[in-house]
């Protein structure tokens, strides 16, 4: 079937159709998940080249699970992001004991000079700031405020209760904030208008 | 809560609005690993199953094929021939098992029946 016709199919049916053989499916599925998988694994991480890794292992997995995908038992985006939390947790417990300045920061263009050097700061303290949140708190604040789950799908990846997502999310907000308050005029948000 | 956390939220609210509008490109390399995994794991396409042959051609197939099949024909067609019209020299099966006309059907057939008997007695 061409790349085209796909574009409307779900995620579970489109794993059925590569399980069955279809060439294009996987580019679909591809271009669809992997960029929110990198982006999940990118935020926990703070590392591109594990959150490379780790993207890339999650969608194998996608890849092994699918001659056994049943249709409409679960969402694709919720098995997926949950395959990926447990890779970055295994990764954040061997990496223990490293000190936060020694992990890299990602880096994101923008349009003019100063503008993007702004914007790399804010991006880095940002990065920074969860780096240095609980896992379970940076994972719950990444899904929710930067992926957009909604909390009883952050609960079905977490396996914890909605109300436990409420409040995962808010004491790692406040946390953030706390964080990043010190950081509120050299990151210009003194004189910024919203 | 005091003005200053209000601002601090705000600031880290306006922050993950940021990351949220700007999620990081896929890296080229990724992709093409990703798919390459894809293509080495995805299960081979079944093979197209052969149509299943039709009953009248199985039948033929168990019968010996069109020879079968046009001996068959002939032997039923010469049946049905002999059934509706019988040839008079051979015996009535039917009405001699019903009991009807046994003497007549018994003299058609005494010449067949005693032949050669007739010749002996002279």
């Amino acid at each position: 079937m061409p790349p085209d016709a796909l574009s409307t199919v779900t995620d579970d049916a489109l794993l059925v159709l590569y399980a069955n053989g279809d060439p294009s499916a996987a580019r679909v599925l591809t271009t669809r998940l992997l960029p929110r998988v990198f982006a999940q694994a990118r935020r926990m991480l703070g590392d591109d080249s594990e959150a490379e890794d780790v993207a890339q292992e999650s969608m194998l997995r996608l890849w092994r699970i699918a001659p056994e995908w049943r249709q409409g038992e679960a969402q694709v985006t919720t098995w997926l992001y949950k395959v990926c939390a447990n890779l970055c947790t295994d990764r954040l417990r061997k990496r223990r004991g490293v000190a936060l300045e020694e992990v890299s920061e990602p880096a994101d263009p923008a349009p003019t000079a100063v503008q993007r050097m702004q914007d790399r700061s804010r991006s880095d303290a940002l990065q920074t700031a969860l780096n240095a949140l609980p896992d379970r708190q940076r994972q719950a604040v990444v899904l929710r405020h930067i992926e957009g789950l909604a909390n009883p799908e952050i609960a079905a990846v977490m396996d914890i209760s909605p109300r436990a997502v409420e409040s995962l999310t808010a004491r790692g907000k406040r946390a953030l904030a706390a964080l990043l308050a010190g950081r509120r005029a050299e990151l210009g948000y003194e004189d910024d208008t919203p | 809560m005091t003005p200053h956390d209000d601002e601090d939220m705000t600031a880290t609210d306006r922050m993950l609005e940021a990351a949220r509008r700007t999620p990081p490109d896929v890296p080229a390399r990724l992709m093409a690993r990703v798919l390459e995994d894809a293509d080495a794991l995805q299960p081979a396409i079944a093979p197209a199953m052969a149509p299943h042959p039709a009953l009248w051609r199985r039948i033929a197939a168990g019968i010996g094929g069109w020879q079968g099949v046009g001996g068959l024909v002939a032997a039923t067609c010469a049946g049905i021939w002999i059934g509706v019209s019988p040839p008079a020299a051979i015996p009535d099966a039917g009405a001699y098992l019903l009991g009807y006309e046994m003497g007549a059907t018994a003299s058609s057939t005494a010449e067949l029946t005693s032949f050669g008997w007739d010749l002996d007695e002279g």
